[in-house]
């Protein structure tokens, strides 16, 4: 595992590269932060201090982002804000431990997974419900254009996607286009 | 260790002007109270030593010097720390070695640990009644100057969460200088001020600048009354170093004036100028570092110990009669419940104590509960 540690050379600094060398991970450490992690980068640990709460890391937001964990010092309100703004996925206290880094390491991972998991599924689920929306609107036409029942009309938009090699969902659009431009027509 | 021996605290303020007048101060409050202690017999005849090291201000140094004071001079106990840098970095060392660490200053709060007593105040101490006093009596426009560090982040963000509680509030401005910042840092300022017009400012700047901008204030023919400045630090100390004439009119909430009005505050501050002399100004962060030396004093008289786990629970809950009124250690959160106050400072560096509260205030680190216009937060006067 590739982990990139944005924090200063410190005694926690410190404890915390070697922790994650004892436990497997391939460390990297840079301080100040850099704009973005190197490539391939699996896991950021992010020092989240005072001197940091001012600047933006676009890159934290984007959706395959690698999962941060914060290493704080203060737990105020400034902070807080700091860590969420940062999307981050775990937090671990200074002084730092080698006790916690591994299950902070591992449950950040799992949450970051599961949430990209998620994400790819609820984008995969709208456009389906979208295709649906799309299909009942073609349907609609067809019933009223041609005077038939649903089931036919359902069938017609059918048979034109099998024999043209075609989702439903573009038939649906095709039909729902074409309608528009004879609307206009009229 | 008999029940003769001297006994070892630490000392950690950094005696260095380039910092703080107030830490300076803290600094000469400690060894007040100690030499009170001593010259009243010790603690049950065993006499309190200090041990004293100057950080200069380095929270590198704070953290050494913390370890240094536990190893080396076997203390169980140091007063100590002024900015909140220095006492994330001294906690550690505390904890690690469980010891006790006594932290006389205002600060952001959020914070617990259960090897510090806070006896400075929290921000439901001070914070809260200087909202509640200038958006009442200025107006809520506010525009708000900090040093560059967490204390003011954290402070202005209190701040301006209780301001917009009011219906007509706005932040017309927020702006930071850095830890050395200089009297032109504050030209641009004070210009943007003056064409923002807001109805009070909010100053969290913070140490030996703070002179710098009272200074830019006046030179720029603003007027306290129309546009007052309302601090938590700008103590008399800060003062004596601006000179009072540029500080008369402007606000500071704080637990403890000089101008209280009380025998044990006028005898404990006699007795501190015919010890130290008129050099270091006595304010509130002279008076935590007094009476806390007091509250460990009392507890070690009651156990027979200065160790952390006999000696803290003596300690919580305990109460004392400080210069500012009878205080007491919170015990479900190690800070102190205080007497918040607003004074006015007056042409001869003093202040004029226009709200105080008559009981103590609870410490609420978390600040659980703070909304403004709370009338059982009211000052009384």
């Amino acid at each position: 595992m590739r982990v990139a540690v944005f924090h200063p050379k410190d005694q926690d600094g410190e404890q915390l590269t070697q922790q994650l060398q004892r436990i497997g991970c391939q460390v990297q450490a840079f301080w100040p932060p850099l704009q973005e992690p190197p490539a391939d980068t699996d896991l950021v640990f992010f020092a989240v201090r005072p001197d940091v709460v001012k600047l933006d890391f676009p890159w934290c937001r984007e959706s395959r982002s690698p999962a941060v964990i914060a290493v704080v010092n203060y737990e105020n309100p400034v902070i807080v804000d700091a860590i969420l703004r940062l999307g981050v996925k775990g937090v671990i206290a200074s002084p730092v431990r080698s006790f916690g880094v591994l299950s902070a390491l591992v449950v950040a991972q799992y949450v970051n997974d599961e949430l990209h998991t998620k994400d790819k599924q609820i984008t995969r689920l709208e456009s389906k419900l979208f295709g649906i929306r799309k299909v009942a609107e073609a349907k609609s036409i067809l019933m009223e254009t041609r005077g038939i029942t649903d089931r036919e009309a359902y069938r017609v938009i059918r048979e034109q996607a099998m024999t043209r090699r075609v989702s439903t969902e573009e038939i649906a659009n095709a039909i729902i286009n074409a309608n528009s431009i004879l609307s206009f027509k009229k | 260790m008999s029940q003769r021996d001297p006994i070892k605290v630490g000392v950690l303020f950094s005696d260095y002007d380039a910092v703080s007048a107030s830490e300076t101060a803290q600094l000469k409050g400690t060894l007040f109270a100690i030499q009170e202690i001593n010259e009243a017999g010790g603690i049950d005849g065993r006499e309190l030593v200090a041990v004293q090291y100057d950080p200069h201000a380095s929270a590198g140094q704070y953290r050494v010097l913390a370890e240094r004071l536990i190893i080396k001079d076997k203390v169980n106990v140091i007063f100590g720390c002024f900015m909140s840098h220095t006492r994330k970095a001294v906690i550690p060392v505390i904890e690690k070695w469980n010891r006790l660490l006594f932290y006389p200053t205002l600060y952001e709060g959020f914070e617990h640990s259960n090897n510090v007593i806070y006896t400075g105040p929290a921000p439901n101490q001070n914070s809260v009644q200087l909202a509640e006093f200038m958006t009442s009596n200025f107006g809520a426009r506010i525009y708000i100057v900090g040093s560059d560090y967490i204390f003011p982040y954290e402070s202005n963000r209190i701040m301006t969460d209780l301001v917009q509680q009011r219906q007509d509030s706005e932040k017309v401005g927020e702006r930071y200088v850095g830890l050395d910042a200089t009297e032109k840092d504050f030209t641009d300022i004070i210009a943007d001020i003056k064409n923002e017009r807001p109805d009070f400012i909010f100053s969290t700047v913070v140490g030996n600048p703070t002179q710098y901008l009272y200074r830019a204030y006046a030179d720029a023919g603003l007027d306290p009354k129309e546009m007052p400045i309302g601090s938590l630090s700008t103590s008399e100390a800060e003062i004596a170093q601006m000179g009072a004439d540029v500080a008369a009119g402007h606000f500071t909430s704080a637990p403890y004036f000089q101008s209280i009005a009380t025998p044990t505050n006028r005898i404990c501050l006699e007795n501190f100028r015919r010890r130290f002399g008129d050099e270091t100004v006595p304010n509130q962060t002279w008076e935590a570092a007094y009476f806390q030396v007091y509250l460990f004093a009392n507890a070690v008289r009651q156990v027979g110990s200065d160790e952390i786990d006999v000696l803290l629970p003596a300690l919580l809950g305990s109460e004392h009669n400080a210069p500012q009124g009878r205080i007491r250690i919170d015990p479900s959160n190690n800070h102190t419940c205080l007497y918040p106050r607003i004074g006015q400072a007056k042409a001869d560096g003093q202040f004029t104590i226009v709200r105080e509260s008559r009981r103590a205030v609870y410490p609420d680190p978390y600040l659980v509960t703070h909304s403004l216009g709370d009338w059982t937060a009211k000052l009384d006067k």
